[in-house]
């Protein structure tokens, strides 16, 4: 599907006046990912990509693909646990990064008494409490309004890979297969009858687990070759890496 | 003298932020970007994010040439990226020359002995493209040129882009980077020279750096007068175009 004229842009361009949504007037505009607001009334973009529109909701973003996560509330996250302190588990989120932060208190039904012990090395699924140019991320692995973990906590078993951000935004959206054209994940499981689980993360990571070794191995591959060979990879040609992968590793 | 068309070529290492080679001049540059990532103790400033620029020549170890490149450079590129948003980071970018022009008329082993001047626009240009190709906000995007005042016969002119020989030959030679908005970020002049051949040589650069952002909002001009360069502003946004266009094909 491609979307009707929407402008490439590089940073330091103006948007121009025209493409601002307009016919939304409840709500005010909301700016998303790589544009800034330079008073008085100029709109600029700060990356290469593509400009997206959302009259409904009146918001603006630049929709662009890149390998460093930059933390922003409410992301849904894959950490991986790098030490602990007296109250606080350190997080890494990208490697080379400073870490985030995790409560040992911001789990399901924890209290001073019982607390999750998680190791070193282990992998956690959490969100994005609070970002901030000026202080670590924090993140949570339960709900501050139903206090349920709603699918976060620790990730057991399985295996983690690193994608680009931007196949991990595809694989995030509510369907992957028609709107993302990440097809990979369906055809495993659909046309080849693996049995896995997946969690993904917003800073490029994707969790994968099976009973099967050799399950995971392939899902990892066939995630790592869709993003290599970059977005025009269609349905079709994942559909022959897909059974090429699995004729492969067939013991 | 004919130039060949700049060339360039983004994403090109997997495990860096952001990587590109550009190639001109006879000069190849390849450069990988981090950023923004945990800066040194010593590096660390509370409201902005540090820029460290490497510098690697073709041949050898660094030295006090590479390190004067990289503070031009460091100083250049911290105008044009969005440091303030990334304050305690690093933003690391590492240019290795891969090849410099070789003078027809010297035999000479020694490649890195020699003036500064003419590989500026290279690792300058090399940087963006790499900058750009890492997703790091930045305010604007730079191009840069070198031009060479050589005596003819009497008189003197201004040579763009000029070989080794011309260089050697040449009574003054100036380096000028501009933003894509036409601003000045960067002007490093050696010999001897009048204001009026200075004024001269800016316009030039001026000229070859930022027409394409001119030209928008003008009527389009049927190259009357030719053109003294490439158009390195159109170059970048078709280069970018490019990469951005590959990058969201499943939308």
């Amino acid at each position: 599907m491609a979307a009707a004229a929407s402008p490439i842009v590089l940073p330091g361009d103006a948007i121009d006046p025209s493409l601002i949504p307009t016919s939304n007037k409840k709500r005010p505009l909301r700016l998303g990912p790589g544009l800034r607001h330079v008073p008085p009334d100029t709109l600029q973009s700060t990356v290469a990509g593509e400009l997206i529109t959302d009259p409904k909701k009146n918001t603006m973003y630049i929709e662009y693909n890149s390998r460093r996560y930059i933390a922003s509330p409410n992301d849904l996250v894959i950490g991986q646990i790098h030490h602990s302190s007296a109250d606080l588990y350190y997080v890494t989120l990208n490697p080379h990064a400073p870490q985030a932060l995790l409560p040992h208190l911001s789990f399901e039904s924890a209290t001073k008494k019982t607390r999750p012990q998680l190791d070193r090395g282990q992998a956690v699924y959490a969100r994005v409490a609070m970002a901030n140019k000026h202080m670590d991320p924090e993140l949570e692995c339960v709900s501050q309004q139903t206090g349920k973990s709603e699918g976060l906590g620790p990730l057991s078993g399985g295996t983690v890979f690193a994608v680009s951000l931007g196949l991990a935004r595809r694989l995030m959206l509510p369907r992957p297969r028609e709107d993302g054209g990440v097809a990979v994940l369906d055809l495993l499981a659909e046309e080849e009858g693996l049995v896995f689980e997946t969690a993904v993360g917003r800073n490029g990571r994707v969790w994968v687990g099976s009973e099967s070794v050799r399950t995971v191995v392939v899902v990892g591959r066939a995630l790592a070759e869709v993003d290599e060979r970059g977005a025009g990879f269609g349905e079709e040609a994942q559909r022959k890496l897909v059974r090429k992968l699995v004729r492969e590793t067939k013991a | 003298m004919t130039v060949a068309a700049p060339e360039a070529n983004l994403g090109i290492l997997p495990k860096s932020d952001g990587s590109a080679t550009f190639k001109y001049g006879g000069y190849t540059v390849t450069a990988s970007v981090n950023g923004p990532i945990e800066a040194a103790r010593r590096d660390e400033h509370p409201y902005k994010a540090h820029v460290d620029v490497i510098v690697r020549p073709a041949a050898g170890a660094g030295g006090t040439r590479e390190r004067h490149l990289e503070s031009l450079l460091e100083s250049s590129l911290s105008q044009i990226i969005l440091v303030k948003d990334f304050p305690r980071c690093l933003i690391q970018i590492v240019l290795q020359v891969e090849s410099v022009p070789a003078n027809d008329y010297v035999n000479t082993k020694l490649v890195q002995a020699g003036i500064n001047l003419p590989i500026i626009p290279a690792l300058v240009q090399t940087a963006v493209l790499a900058l750009l190709s890492a997703c790091v906000p930045m305010a604007t995007t730079a191009a840069a040129a070198v031009i060479a005042v050589v005596p003819a016969g009497g008189s003197t002119k201004a040579v763009v882009d000029p070989s080794q020989r011309e260089l050697e030959t040449a009574v003054s030679s100036h380096a000028f980077v501009f933003t894509a908005h036409g601003q000045l970020l960067l002007a490093e002049s050696q010999g001897d020279f009048t204001m009026a051949e200075w004024e001269d040589a800016h316009a030039t650069a001026n000229k070859i750096c930022c027409e394409a952002a001119k030209k928008d909002g003008m009527e389009m001009i049927l190259d009357d007068e030719k053109q003294a360069g490439p158009d390195l502003q159109a170059f970048l946004r078709s280069t970018l175009e490019a990469k951005v266009t590959e990058d969201l094909q499943w939308r």
